[in-house]
């Protein structure tokens, strides 16, 4: 047998070069396939939980149903909630995206429906004063004064779905979390530590993208504080 | 590929499911197929990472396209290589023999995998094809659970064999898993088989760094390991052989799904592994993965072009 070859890889360092650039293409892949399975997630959960919050709002006797419901499935272990989804996907990464959407439900529907019941009273009165009908209250001023605590659990849910997008490595998956999980097996740290950052980069720039898009489509909260 | 596909295909929330519908999994009667883009699986683990990569190499070789996915579990995969989105997996026979049985027959069935490799194939391949899957033939790799002593331990007792550690009547303190206690080849094999005795299982894992250090220490005399661990030398440790045939006949098997994979090109370029590959070979690659940190893909090319197996 030859001897180990002398480089910070058989020394198993923490931070080491070569490892980034012989993994070069391995983790600009996992790096993408972890922002599609956020993004994805994160667009998906927010058409399904709009909806939902809504409904919880206009009729009061769905809210406790829905987020029961959701707080439940927030509850199933990922192991669990991927196999009970195993056989309507397969092993894809639509089973993942699956799994987060489920799971991204409770943090959107809770923040939106609170934004929507701090709505005051006065203001929707006002608007229904002025003629608007249900859609276009909806719409036109609930909503928007909905929309900075709905923000608020946006960016909780998109930094959440970053780091639950790692479990999806069991079923091969989970972006930076296939290479998380493979380097936790033989203790490979410079793996483990890289895609660790890289998943807290992608996380605290997602949410900082977020803050930008809440401040830029809520310019009437600067207009009062200044 | 696949991945993007599947990406793509989400948009439609739709899930894929190609091969054999659940009518016709029981048949053997139809020809097996021939599918030109195979999927091959991995478990995982380096082992598993090393054999799917030469099974890859050796498929596009013979001229199949071919891509690979990991999935941790084997209740995972195993579904997945019967519905024909895994095509290949390298198995371990008399495991996956008592996977399957306790699958078809629940978990209180009688074990069938045994030291015995040919009636553990043929108890493997009767739970395996009416599923739908073949299982290809064993070759010379084996990856059974073995137990290592430290190198002066063994010199200091005249230890060659798990026998000699018997009738040398040493009080020997076993690192291993926790299930150790009850399974037969492990504790109580120990002590009916080898008159070893234990006088206690220390709950440090199977071949764990934690395991081996603590008989390296001398906290404990003997680990739990696996035929393919190439670091024993690094903590000073050799094998006990198991001249009794304690140890279930875990030779590396492929197994694939006869429907998209079981035609002559394909198991006929999987076989070409199995002339070649030694248990000794499988531990050096385990080592050049896991202790040097060399890339899979790197180390299962070099070792088939070594062995010409690769143009």
């Amino acid at each position: 047998m030859t001897a180990p070859p002398d480089d910070c890889l058989a020394r198993n360092e923490w931070i080491c070069g070569e490892y980034l650039s012989t993994r070069r293409d391995i983790l600009l892949d996992a790096v993408g396939q972890h922002l599609q399975l956020t993004a994805f997630s994160v667009l998906i959960g927010l058409a399904l939980a709009v909806p939902l919050a809504v409904l919880a709002r206009r009729w009061g006797w769905a809210a406790g149903p829905v987020l029961a419901l959701t707080t439940v499935l927030y509850t199933i272990p990922s192991l669990a909630m991927f196999s009970l989804l195993l056989p309507a996907y397969g092993l894809s990464a639509a089973l993942v995206v699956a799994g987060l959407v489920l799971y991204s439900l409770t943090l959107l529907v809770r923040n939106i429906l609170a934004g929507l019941r701090a709505v005051p009273e006065e203001t929707r009165q006002a608007a229904r004063g002025m003629g608007y009908g249900p859609i276009r209250l909806l719409l036109t001023v609930e909503l928007p004064l909905a929309l900075p605590a709905a923000m608020a659990g946006l960016r909780i849910a998109t930094v959440s779905a970053v780091s639950l997008a790692t479990v999806g490595a069991i079923v091969g998956f989970g972006g930076l979390g296939n290479l998380i999980y493979s380097g936790m097996n033989t203790f490979f740290k410079a793996q483990v530590l890289t895609a660790s950052v890289l998943c807290v980069l992608i996380a605290v720039v997602a949410d900082l993208l977020l803050l930008g898009v809440q401040w830029l489509i809520t310019p009437w909260t600067r207009a009062a504080r200044a | 590929m696949r991945r993007r596909a599947a990406l793509a295909g989400l948009l439609l929330l739709t899930g894929c499911a190609s091969g054999p519908s659940l009518e016709t999994q029981g048949e053997v009667t139809e020809a097996p197929g021939d599918s030109k883009h195979l999927t091959i699986g991995s478990a995982g683990f380096t082992e598993s990472d090393l054999l799917a990569t030469m099974y890859a190499l050796l498929l596009k070789e013979a001229g199949y396209k071919t891509s690979m996915l990991t999935v941790a579990n084997r209740e995972l995969y195993e579904p997945a290589l019967e519905s024909g989105q895994i095509d290949v997996v390298a198995e371990y026979a008399a495991t996956f023999a008592d996977w399957l049985n306790a699958k078809t027959n629940g978990a209180d069935a009688p074990a069938v995998g045994s030291p015995d490799l040919t009636a553990t194939m043929t108890a493997l391949r009767k739970l395996a094809t009416p599923r739908g899957l073949t299982v290809l033939d064993p070759g010379r790799a084996v990856d059974q659970n073995a137990f290592a002593v430290t190198r002066a331990y063994a010199r200091q007792h005249g230890l060659k064999t798990l026998s000699d550690l018997g009738r040398s009547g040493l009080e020997v303190r076993l690192a291993a898993g926790d299930e150790c206690v009850q399974r037969p080849y492990c504790e109580p094999g120990l002590r009916k088989t080898y008159g070893i005795d234990i006088t206690g299982v220390d709950p440090k894992g199977v071949g764990t760094t934690q395991a081996k250090r603590a008989v390296q220490n001398g906290q404990d005399q003997m680990v739990l390991t696996t035929t393919t661990d190439a670091t024993l030398d690094e903590f000073g440790l050799v094998l006990l052989a198991d001249d009794k045939h304690l140890q279930n006949a875990d030779y590396i098997v492929p197994v694939v799904n006869r429907s998209r994979a079981g035609s002559e090109g394909a198991t006929g370029a999987l076989d070409r592994l199995n002339d070649v590959l030694t248990t000794a070979d499988l531990a050096s690659m385990n080592e050049q993965v896991d202790s040097w940190r060399r890339l899979p893909e790197d180390v299962a090319r070099t070792y088939l072009e070594d062995k010409g197996l690769l143009k």
